[in-house]
C-alpha cells in the first residue's frame, strides 16, 4: 500500500514502519514469551520483598535462607500445576478438579499401608502411586473413551474420593511412629560441597526427591517424545489429529493417568511434609486443585488445549510460592492469608486476561 | 400467495422446537426422589412429620435458588465458581449490618441483592466483554470475593444476628399455611423462569447461545449482553438465597458459610438433566435435582451413616446422570 507513495515520505514511512515493527517485536515477546514475562515477574516479586524486608517493614527477613526453606511450598503446587498441564493442553475442556481429592485418598492409603499394617516402604510407595494412576485411569476412561465433559468426571471424582478420605479413618489423621519418620524425606538438607555445600542455604530434601525428578521426566516426556507431540496435537485439533492417525482417545486418557499418577507422588510428598496422613491434607482451605490450575494458567498454558510450556509452569510456581511467602511476612496473622487468596485471585484473572489477548493479537503465547 | 401460509409454518415449527413439559429425566427424578421418600418415612416414620418436611422444603430453597441461577449459565454453555464466594459476601454483609449495624432485617437483605447482583456483573462484565473463559474467570473473582467476605468476618464469628430473621426461616414465624416463606419464593422464581425460558424469545435466546454461539448471534442475537446478563441474574438469585441462609441459621455466622455451594449447585443442575455443553437443561429439572441431593443428604443422616457419605453418593448421581445425557445425546444422532 505504501508503495504508492512518493520516493521521500516512503523512505520516513517504511522507516517508521519498521520502528513500529521493532517496538511491536518486543512488546511481543514480553507478552507471547511466558519464560520471560515469568522471569520478570519472579524478579520483581523478589526484589519487591527484599527491599521491604530491608527496609524493616517484614516480620522476619526474606532472604536466600527463607526462600529455601519456603520452597518446601514449591513441591506440591509445581507438580501438581505440571499435572494439569497435562490434561489442560490435552484439549476438549481438560481440567483436573480431583487432583486434591486423589492427594488425600493416595496419602490416607499410603498411611494405612505403612504405618498401619506395616508394609514395606517400597511396596507402600509403589502401590500410592499406582493407585494415584488408576484414579486418573478412572478420569481419563471416562472422558475419552465415554465423552464426559472433564469438568464434570474430575467434579464428581473429586466428591467421590473426598468423601472416602473422610470416612475411611472416621476423619483422624495417621500419624504413627513410622510415618512421622517419613519427616527425614521433608527436612532441609546441606547440599553437597562440590555444589556449593555451606556457601548455600539448606533445601528441603523433597525438592530433590519428588519435584525435580518429576520436572525432568515431565520435561521429557512432554518436550521430546511421540508422545508430547501427539499430545499437543490433539489439543490443537483433535479432528485432524486423528486423520494423521493418532490414536486420540488413548493419547487424552494417558494425560489423566500422568495427572493422576503425579498426584499420588504428591501424596508422598504431603504425607511427608506434614509427618502424618491426614484426611483434609489435599482439599483444606482452598484445595490443591485451585493453586495448581491457576500457575498453569499463569505458566502460559491455554485453557482451550495445545499450548503450554513445562518451564513457564515451573516459573509461574516460583512466583506464586515466593510470593505468597514474601505476603506471609509482610502481613499478620490471618491477613497475610487472605492477602495471598487475593494475590491469587488477581493473577489469574491477570493472566486470563492476558491469554486471551496474546491469542487474538499473536496468535498464543509459547 | 397467501398470507396463512408462512403462518401456519411458523406455528407447526414453534410446536416442535418446544421441549415436552416434563422431560424423561424429570420423571426419572420425581419417582427417584419419592422412593427415597417412602424408603425413608419406611424406615423412620418421624421422615414424614410437618417439622421434618418444612424443614427439608427450607433448605432446599437457597441451594435450589443458586441452582436455577447456574442452571441459567450452563443452557448458554458457560459456569459459574464463585457463587460459594458470593453467598459468603452477602451473608456476612446481612449478618454484620443487622448484628452491629442496626439495619432492618429486610434492608439488609435489600442490600445482600445489590451486592449479590454487583458481583455477579463483575463475573458478567469479564467473561462476556472481556472474553475469556468462564471457568477461569470465575475461579479467580472466587478468590477476589472471599477476600472481601473474610475482610468482612474480620477473623470473627458474626453474633447476635436478632431475631427478626427467622421471617425468611423454616420456623412458625416464616411459614404461611404451613409452608417455609423461602420455599414459596424458590417456587416462584421457579416458575416465572421455566415460564421466560420456554416462552420468551430472551430465554429462547439463552439456549440458543449455548448450542452455537456465532450462529446465535448470526441470528441477531445480542450474545454478550445475554451473557453479561445471565451472570448478573445469578448473583440476585445468590443474594437472594444470602438472606434465606441468615434466615434459619443462629444467631451466629461464621466463615464457613457457603463453602461447597458451587459444587453443590453443579451437580443439582447436572443431575436435573442440564447438559454441561449447553443449549439444553431446565430449572425444573435442577430444582429436583437439589431435592434429590437434599433427599439423599438426610437419608444419609437418618441411617446414621457418616455425613460425608452423602458426597460419595452425590458423585455417582453427577456420573449416572451425566451418562443418561451422552445416551441421549448418541440415540438422538442415530435417528437422524
Amino acid at each position: 500500500m505504501r508503495a504508492k507513495t512518493a520516493g521521500a515520505s516512503m523512505k520516513a514511512a517504511l522507516d517508521s514502519g519498521l520502528d513500529a515493527a521493532r517496538r511491536q517485536d518486543w512488546k511481543r515477546l514480553i507478552l507471547t514469551n511466558r519464560t520471560i514475562l515469568m522471569v520478570a515477574l519472579l524478579i520483581i516479586v523478589i526484589v519487591l520483598f527484599s527491599s521491604l524486608s530491608t527496609a524493616g517493614l517484614t516480620l522476619g527477613s526474606y532472604n536466600a535462607d527463607y526462600l529455601a526453606f519456603s520452597a518446601i511450598n514449591l513441591v506440591p503446587m509445581g507438580m501438581l500445576a505440571v499435572a494439569e498441564l497435562f490434561v489442560i493442553v490435552s484439549g476438549a475442556g481438560g481440567i483436573d478438579l480431583s487432583v486434591g481429592s486423589v492427594v488425600t485418598l493416595a496419602g490416607m492409603l499410603f498411611g494405612f499401608m505403612y504405618g498401619v499394617w506395616n508394609w514395606p516402604l517400597p511396596v507402600a510407595l509403589v502401590l500410592t502411586v499406582l493407585f494415584g494412576s488408576f484414579c486418573g485411569l478412572v478420569n481419563g476412561v471416562l472422558v475419552a473413551y465415554a465423552g464426559y465433559p472433564p469438568l464434570i468426571v474430575t467434579l464428581a471424582t473429586y466428591y467421590a474420593m473426598w468423601s472416602i478420605a473422610l470416612t475411611v479413618n472416621d476423619q483422624k489423621p495417621i500419624s504413627t511412629p513410622p510415618i512421622q519418620g517419613m519427616y527425614e524425606y521433608s527436612k532441609k538438607v546441606e547440599l553437597p560441597a562440590w555444589f556449593g555445600g555451606q556457601s548455600l542455604p539448606l533445601i528441603p530434601l523433597g525438592i530433590f526427591l519428588f519435584l525435580i525428578p518429576t520436572i525432568i521426566i515431565v520435561w521429557v516426556l512432554v518436550a521430546k517424545t511421540t508422545y508430547g507431540k501427539r499430545l499437543y496435537a490433539i489439543g490443537t485439533n483433535d479432528v485432524a489429529a486423528s486423520w494423521a492417525g493418532i490414536n486420540v482417545k488413548r493419547t487424552r486418557a494417558a494425560a489423566y493417568v500422568a495427572s493422576g499418577t503425579i498426584a499420588g507422588v504428591v501424596a508422598i510428598a504431603t504425607v511427608s511434609q506434614f509427618a502424618s496422613a491426614r484426611p483434609d491434607s489435599g482439599v483444606s482451605g482452598n484445595g490443591m486443585a485451585l493453586p495448581a490450575i491457576t500457575i498453569a494458567v499463569l505458566g502460559g498454558v491455554a485453557i482451550f488445549g495445545g499450548i503450554g510450556t513445562v518451564l513457564g509452569v515451573i516459573l509461574a510456581a516460583m512466583v506464586i510460592t515466593w510470593l505468597n511467602a514474601g505476603i506471609l511476612l509482610a502481613f499478620q496473622g490471618n491477613l497475610s492469608g487472605q492477602i495471598q487468596l487475593l494475590a491469587l485471585g488477581i493473577l489469574l484473572i491477570g493472566s486470563a486476561l492476558l491469554n486471551g489477548f496474546t491469542n487474538r493479537r499473536f496468535a498464543g503465547a509459547r | 400467495m397467501t398470507i396463512t401460509a408462512p403462518e401456519a409454518t411458523r406455528v407447526s415449527v414453534r410446536g416442535r422446537s418446544l421441549p415436552p413439559l416434563v422431560t424423561g429425566q424429570e420423571l426419572i427424578l420425581i419417582v427417584m426422589v419419592a422412593a427415597l421418600w417412602v424408603l425413608l418415612a419406611i424406615s423412620n416414620p418421624g421422615f414424614l412429620s410437618p417439622f421434618s418436611i418444612q424443614s427439608m422444603l427450607w433448605r432446599l430453597a437457597p441451594i435450589g435458588l443458586i441452582a436455577i441461577g447456574m442452571t441459567l449459565i450452563i443452557i448458554t454453555s458457560g459456569i459459574d465458581i464463585s457463587v460459594a464466594a458470593i453467598l459468603m459476601v452477602c451473608a456476612a454483609s446481612i449478618a454484620k449490618l443487622t448484628a452491629e449495624g442496626g439495619w432492618p432485617f429486610w434492608l439488609a437483605v435489600l442490600l445482600s441483592l445489590v451486592l449479590g447482583t454487583a458481583m455477579g456483573a463483575l463475573n458478567g462484565l469479564f467473561i462476556s466483554y472481556g472474553r475469556v473463559p468462564a471457568i477461569l474467570i470465575t475461579f479467580g473473582t472466587a478468590n477476589l470475593f472471599k477476600f472481601v467476605g473474610y475482610r468482612i468476618f474480620d477473623s470473627n464469628v458474626i453474633t447476635g444476628i436478632p431475631s427478626e430473621r427467622s421471617i425468611l426461616g423454616p420456623g412458625p414465624e416464616g411459614q404461611v399455611f404451613g409452608v417455609p416463606i423461602a420455599f414459596l419464593i424458590l417456587v416462584a422464581a421457579l416458575v416465572f423462569f421455566w415460564y421466560y425460558l420456554r416462552h420468551f424469545p430472551g430465554g429462547r435466546h439463552f439456549y440458543a447461545i449455548g448450542d452455537d454461539e456465532s450462529a446465535a448471534a448470526l441470528a441477531g442475537v445480542n450474545v454478550r449482553r445475554r451473557i453479561f446478563l445471565v451472570y448478573l441474574v445469578t448473583g440476585l438469585l445468590v443474594g437472594l438465597a444470602a438472606g434465606i441462609t441468615i434466615g434459619g441459621g443462629t444467631a451466629n455466622l461464621d466463615q464457613t458459610v457457603g463453602k461447597g455451594t458451587e459444587l453443590m449447585a453443579i451437580a443439582a443442575t447436572v443431575i436435573g438433566g442440564t447438559s454441561i455443553l449447553g443449549g439444553r437443561g431446565s430449572v425444573l429439572g435442577c430444582v429436583l435435582g437439589a431435592l434429590l441431593v437434599q433427599t439423599v443428604a438426610s437419608g444419609v443422616t437418618q441411617l446414621r451413616l457418616p455425613s460425608q457419605l452423602s458426597d460419595l453418593f452425590v458423585g455417582a448421581f453427577i456420573i449416572i446422570a451425566v451418562g443418561a445425557d451422552i445416551l441421549r445425546r448418541r440415540n438422538r444422532r442415530a435417528e437422524l
